[in-house]
């Protein structure tokens, strides 16, 4: 490891994603009576509320997510190949989306609702895990079982090694599902009221604009991450089943059979639950709806939205690329050490701060640190959406590059060490080439998320000009034609860069811790 | 282990080497002089420490203790490494090859050369010669996912002898190989041993393929060197 390199990037993450968090201690120490009143029984009630939708929602996600990951990855499902890209469209739209087309095609509401949304929205993380799990164990192994006892003999010795890479899953799906903002209050503002503990976090801010009192509500939530995340990172170890070496023999795809067709339906109904059914619903909107859709006024919505948002868009798009920009050789560096280094594991934890703290804190945080005399051009300025997206987001391709780098070959680098090479060849010729896949998938998904990011930029100046803020306000003002276009373009322009990558280079995209 | 008084400084000179894993003795402590030129066979039981003496002797594993010279500079003393594995100027063939996946053959030979700081036009010149040594030509432009396992293992042999190697360091590079395969690389090690003066530390589970070319065999038990065999 290139000790220079690793230090310019750990200063990076510590301006990025350290010091909002710093910030917030400090202002809580500063104000110790916030505290107060923090485990009342209102609060814990909350908590609790929160805590359900989170086992909820990862629950669905592990139930749909197992069966779509391993058949789409692993067996000779008709399709597979396409239902495998499809099945991330729900990960990629923003949950408001879904939760703007579902409330209107379901009379669903409150609780169950969300949960609902919220594990359609994540069980894409299991299936992602779950399928590369299945892809790494070694054929022989699968072969051998199946010599044994046929189709079940190879799932009953397969679903060992694939339940905790799923689990791992699971409990990314609980935190999202439980730091999100953005559902639970759009489905609060079309039904009776559900409030969960990340807009507690907000109006405790909103109110009296005292970030203490905020950050003082949101510890019990960070304890509720902190404690999926650590499972997560165990069961993220335990994923990785073999080394890209010369000696692992892919698997071929397993035969269904006579579950070939059930197989199909399963997969073709998640898919269009997840996927057809929110992009269908919003052309229809942005074509007029049910009064007189036609072609002519989809066009319109389209021109429209353009003409009023493209600025907006504009912006998301040059703040999200900038920020994947930013954190991709930074994480590569960082996972590089994690998966390396003696001391890896004291810096995985560390890197997952960021993501262990509401998206509303983070934003607060990021007002506490940069809301000064001596800052305040960097404040209201772009520079610091792009940041603070970079420094929130760090954590994912951080950790994807950390698995990549274990399941790379160390002796690959080894050879590059004994040629000669510097740490810094080593990780720019040798790791970054093999590792190609998970780097663009690295970067990929700190894109989709900053592009799909509300809740940690509501907060922020110059967030207010991306597009992500503006849907959020049209869809509380009404619900319009314009509005499906702007989010139908939002979602384009999200996918953009992955399809890409994949189809006119034709290489795949890791996008797996 | 260790050959008669040499008036020249030997290969490599091991004395009181020992290397652990957590607080557990995986190598030594191991007392080893190779003369340059010579040819040595390890062989033991896997976990023997076989790999770890390799790669102690590479400089990838840090002793806990003692000492580490080669032709007569100290490479390193205790934990302390005197010597970078890159200054060591040592061929490594490790038992899958290695090879950088995303490299062709004449990108990977390119690569180690431009570490030395290889000018372009000798780089061109000094990698077709060990293409051709190697009998990868017209293979320049493939990656090692398309080569056979003897053209792998050949191109991993020519990237060892791009980097200058004096010594030579083998890692049961032939045991993917099938009989066949596994002689003719025998055979090419010895007439480039013979040709680059190259000190050969050997790794296998066969010695009986590799006596005709070797000198003597050094048998590894738990960490230690137990017994050497000379061969006649």
């Amino acid at each position: 490891m290139s000790r220079p390199l690793f230090f310019i990037c750990l200063a990076v993450f510590a301006v990025a994603g350290l010091a909002p968090l710093g910030a917030m201690s400090l202002r809580l120490g500063a104000e110790g009576e916030a505290l107060s009143g923090l485990l009342d029984s209102r609060t814990l009630g909350l908590l609790g509320r929160t805590a359900r939708l989170g086992v909820g929602a990862a629950g669905i996600a592990l139930l749909l997510g197992v069966p779509f990951g391993y058949l789409t990855g692993r067996t000779d499902v008709p399709g597979a190949a396409l239902w495998r890209p499809l099945g991330l469209v729900p990960l990629i739209l923003p949950p408001l989306l879904l939760a703007v087309t579902w409330t209107v095609l379901v009379d669903l509401r409150g609780a169950t609702m969300t949960t609902l949304l919220m594990g359609l929205s994540t069980f894409p993380i299991v299936a992602l895990f779950t399928a590369k799990a299945a892809g790494r164990i070694d054929a022989r192994r699968e072969e051998a079982a199946l010599l044994a006892g046929g189709l079940r003999a190879v799932i009953r010795m397969e679903l060992p090694l694939l339940l905790p890479p799923a689990l791992c899953g699971a409990c990314f799906a609980f935190i999202f599902a439980i730091n999100d903002f953005a559902v639970p209050d759009y489905v609060t503002s079309v039904g009776p009221k559900f409030n969960v503990y990340a807009d507690e976090v907000y109006l405790s801010w909103q109110v009296d604009q005292r970030d203490a009192r905020a950050v003082a509500t949101a510890l019990p939530l960070i304890a509720l991450t902190l404690i999926s995340l650590l499972p997560a990172l165990a069961l993220r170890r335990r994923g990785a089943m073999a080394t890209v070496d010369s000696d692992f023999q892919a698997p071929l795809p397993l035969r269904l059979g006579r579950w070939r067709l059930p197989a199909l339906l399963f997969c073709l109904a998640l898919v269009t639950l997840g996927a057809f059914v929110p992009i269908g619903r919003l052309l229809y909107e942005a074509g007029g709806g049910r009064v007189a859709w036609s072609l002519e006024k989809l066009q319109a919505a389209f021109g429209e939205a353009l003409s009023r948002c493209g600025d907006n868009l504009a912006a998301s798009l040059v703040f999200s690329l900038a920020a994947a920009t930013l954190a991709m050789p930074v994480a590569f560096v960082l996972g590089h050490a994690i998966a390396r280094a003696r001391w890896g594991r004291l810096l995985e934890v560390l890197v997952v701060l960021p993501i262990a703290v509401p998206a509303i804190l983070f934003g607060i945080g990021n007002i506490a640190l940069w809301n000064n005399p001596t800052t305040y051009e960097f404040y209201v300025g772009g520079g610091l959406v792009v940041v603070m997206l970079a420094g929130r987001f760090l954590a994912f391709p951080t950790l994807v590059g950390a698995g990549a780098v274990n399941s790379l070959d160390p002796r690959l680098e080894e050879a590059a060490e004994l040629a000669g090479a510097s740490p810094a060849t080593r990780l720019r010729r040798v790791t970054a080439p093999a590792l190609a896949p998970s780097l663009v998938g690295g970067w990929v998904m700190v894109f989709v998320l900053a592009m799909r990011e509300l809740d940690a930029a509501i907060l922020v100046p110059a967030a207010g000009r991306t597009a992500m803020f503006k849907m959020f306000n049209a869809v509380h003002f009404g619900r319009d034609d314009f509005v499906a276009a702007l989010a139908l373009l939002i979602v384009f322009v999200t996918v953009v860069p992955g399809l890409l990558w994949t189809l006119l280079l034709g290489r795949r995209l890791e996008v797996l811790p | 282990m260790s050959t008669p008084a040499l008036a020249i400084s030997p290969a490599i000179a091991l004395s009181d080497v020992e290397v652990r894993a957590g607080r557990q003795p995986i190598l030594g402590p191991v007392d080893l002089t190779v003369t340059p030129g010579e040819h040595v066979l390890i062989v033991g039981p896997s976990g023997c420490g076989k790999t770890t003496l390799l790669r102690t002797i590479a400089g990838l594993a840090r002793p806990r203790m003692g000492r580490v010279a080669l032709f007569g500079e100290l490479a390193s003393h205790g934990p302390r490494l005197l010597l970078t594995p890159a200054r060591r100027r040592l061929g490594f063939l490790f038992q899958n090859g290695a090879l950088w996946p995303h490299m062709s053959v004449r990108k990977t030979l390119d690569f180690v050369m431009r570490q030395a700081g290889l000018p372009r036009a000798e780089r061109k010149l000094r990698g077709a010669e060990l293409i051709d040594l190697v009998e990868l030509t017209g293979l320049e432009r493939r990656k090692p996912a398309t080569l056979s396992g003897g053209e792998a293992q050949r191109l991993a042999l020519a990237r060892a002898l791009a980097v200058g190697a004096r010594i030579m360091l083998l890692d049961e590079p032939l045991g993917p190989l099938d009989a066949e395969l596994r002689q003719g690389l025998l055979e090419r090690l010895q007439r480039l041993q013979a040709e680059f003066e190259l000190t050969i530390l050997h790794v296998t589970h066969d010695p009986e393929e590799a006596r005709a070319v070797s000198g003597r065999t050094l048998h590894m038990a738990g960490g230690q060197l137990v017994s050497e065999e000379l061969h006649g």
